[in-house]
């Protein structure tokens, strides 16, 4: 069995990834990986990153045994990685942690980052205030409609939200916006990415901060269960919770791996953000990988109901995945995603966020009275709380009746 | 014969459009202008949906020239229509790499090929060149390399190796149409580049007075200047009143023609 060595040094994932940005961001890119390689080694960062993940974050996350959502699904027994009891209510915290220590040690003294849902935003805003640096954050106009509480949290918290106009005023034209930024500002600026998108070295680097959620799952199940899980699911966006939990277990070729996406109103409407169903390889942000786009390579505008899954891109790792078939990829349309939100809160008492209600929604459709005596472990990324008006909305629930 | 390779020694004139602004019709009747001012080299932007190396106005250009549904054959089209005209003007298209990748390389080559002498590929770095520079260099097409205030000597020794055509050098850390001018640094850069290279260096990003054109050939050794934002900026300014914007456009370019 060959072991999994991915990516390349110069960023490759198999054909995907790699660096397609303009010559004012390239030596920046490559001074970013010279000083991530380094610290990599450093033993005092390594410290200093899990003491953050163990007193600040509340790590390590636990691993619950969804009792009564694997009775109803009377199939295999399904455990919860509770990322979403992280501080800050998701998996985006490891990533920001791991990058504003690096951003320090590089001596930047400006952070800026783009979000969708708010959930990286929001912890971007976190650990600028913990490390006392200026935060700028790129929000679509669109997502800030949706996701007030969560602009409300990164305004308490300090940060400047510079809302986007361009384009469908949601996370690619965010991500758009922050590169201008970064263009603009290379000096004394870090980009705190938030997905494991964008060119070399990003989606490694967050990958490999994020994989201490499969790292964790790895132990806590062989412990409960003393066998490694039959499946593993997670929605995919981006991608970065679930290159988190996956990475970890890639040489385990008995692990059933799955990724879930946004299908929006259907994986073959134009209303989908279901990039690796319904989208062909091109070139989005600095990297080569699957994307929304026409005959003529014009990015199209995404749809979910999730604003953290609302991208017509997704990490080059997890294209590369899908062309080598290690991970299966399905699509589950914003109608399931709500009935899962729905279920889960009703069965767990677990409010969940509608990113991961998408890989709920695939669980419980796919697994229904199908893999008795397996062990399923899904990635609960993310709570709910951001997402509570726009579900009521969505069900048709008022609130003030 | 490549006509990049007979580029004058000084006052070079490089004048960038995106393809199909604000729609085909009227893109034709700005390059006609363009060209009847007889500019060394004319750069043909192609449109594309999020173009991040670009500032707002050039970003504005190209929604106008994608909402009227403009593909990228009709803009190749529309180019090699030009080129009857071309006489001592070099062509130089500039893109995303997306927008050729998706067209396809060879196709792409085959549509432009005998009438555009260069290419510039915004987000196609030195790293990521390799295949497409051959069968451009086969095809007598160079592919145009930026140098950007961050890029350091080794890089751009590396850079600079066989570079044709002209070299484009990022007047400011910024995206095109920004970020003031720092003469002193300009000159310091452009200096180096010319130390490691023959060719032509032409300064682009934030030129948009008659003044920057005299100030860039006064106060630095640069061989010529881009202008691209600035061309297109007067039609916003005008309230998109096409035919004062294309009088205003006449002026500019006879002005900035020093």
């Amino acid at each position: 069995m060959k072991t999994y060595k991915q990516p390349s040094t110069v960023g490759r994932f198999g054909d995907f990834g790699g660096m397609y940005v303009s010559e004012t961001l390239m030596p920046l890119l490559l001074n970013l990986d010279k000083s991530y390689k380094k610290i990599q080694k450093d033993k005092k960062f390594k410290k200093e990153l899990n003491d953050l993940f163990k007193n600040y974050v509340g790590r390590p996350s636990s691993l619950h045994y969804a009792k009564n959502l694997s009775k109803y699904i009377n199939g295999p027994k399904v455990y919860f990685k509770r990322d979403e009891l992280n501080h800050t209510g998701a998996h985006k915290i490891n990533n920001c942690l791991g990058q504003i220590l690096l951003a320090k040690k590089m001596g930047k003294t400006r952070i800026i980052a783009e979000t969708g849902a708010g959930q990286h935003g929001v912890a971007t805003a976190t650990v600028c205030a913990l490390f006392s640096l200026p935060c700028y954050i790129y929000m679509g106009s669109k997502d800030i409609e949706r996701q007030k509480p969560n602009v409300f949290r990164m305004k308490l918290l300090g940060a400047t939200i510079i809302p986007v106009e361009s384009g469908s005023k949601s996370l690619k034209d965010a991500m758009n916006e922050a590169l201008r930024d970064w263009i603009k500002n290379v000096r004394d600026t870090f980009y705190i990415i938030g997905s494991t998108a964008g060119p070399h070295p990003y989606p490694k680097m967050v990958r490999d901060f994020q994989s201490v959620i499969g790292k964790e799952a790895r132990e806590q199940i062989l412990k409960v269960e003393k066998k490694l899980p039959d499946y593993l699911i997670a929605c995919v966006g981006g991608g970065s919770n679930a290159m988190g939990l996956f990475y970890p277990f890639l040489n385990d070729k008995k692990v059933k791996i799955i990724g879930v996406e946004a299908a929006g109103r259907g994986a073959k409407t134009e209303e989908t953000a279901a990039t690796m169903t319904s989208g062909t390889p091109g070139i989005l942000h600095g990297s080569y990988s699957y994307v929304l786009q026409d005959s003529d390579g014009q990015i199209k505008e995404a749809h979910s109901i999730s604003a953290g899954l609302d991208y017509p891109g997704v990490g080059p790792e997890h294209s590369y995945l899908k062309d080598i078939k290690r991970v299966k990829y399905f699509g589950i349309t914003d109608k399931e995603a709500l009935e899962a939100f729905q279920t889960c809160s009703k069965l767990e008492g677990i409010i969940p966020a509608l990113e991961p209600s998408h890989a709920l929604a695939y669980l419980i459709k796919a697994f229904k009275n199908k893999h008795k005596n397996k062990v399923v472990i899904l990635n609960l990324c993310g709570r709910g709380d951001k997402d509570l008006f726009t579900a009521a909305k969505a069900i048709g629930f008022d609130a003030d009746e | 014969m490549n006509s990049l390779d007979t580029l004058p020694k000084k006052k070079i004139l490089s004048l960038f459009m995106t393809c199909g602004f604000p729609t085909l019709n009227h893109s034709k009747k700005i390059f006609n202008e363009m060209l009847s001012h007889q500019p060394d080299i004319i750069e043909f932007g192609l449109p594309f949906s999020d173009p991040m190396a670009d500032g707002p106005i050039i970003q504005e250009a190209n929604k106008l020239a994608l909402r009227s549904k403009l593909s990228t054959q009709q803009s190749l089209d529309l180019i090699k229509y030009l080129s009857k005209y071309k006489n001592n003007t070099s062509f130089v298209i500039m893109c995303y790499l997306n927008t050729v990748r998706k067209f396809g390389l060879n196709k792409f080559i085959k549509n432009i090929k005998n009438f555009v002498d260069g290419i510039i590929i915004v987000d196609l770095p030195f790293e990521e060149e390799g295949a497409i520079k051959k069968s451009l260099s086969k095809n007598n097409i160079h592919l145009i390399k930026l140098i950007s205030p961050m890029t350091d000597k080794k890089r751009s020794q590396k850079l600079l190796k066989n570079s044709k055509g002209f070299i484009y050098y990022i007047s400011a850390t910024g995206i095109t149409g920004s970020n003031k001018l720092d003469y002193k640094e300009i000159n310091r850069n452009v200096k180096s580049i010319k130390k490691m290279s023959s060719v032509p260096v032409l300064v682009g990003f934030g030129i948009k007075s008659k003044k920057d054109v005299i100030d860039i050939s006064k106060k630095t050794n640069a061989d010529g200047v881009i202008i691209g934002s600035a061309l297109i900026q007067k039609y916003f300014d005008l309230k998109m009143d096409f035919n004062r914007y294309l009088k205003s456009l006449k002026k500019f370019i006879k002005e900035v023609k020093v």
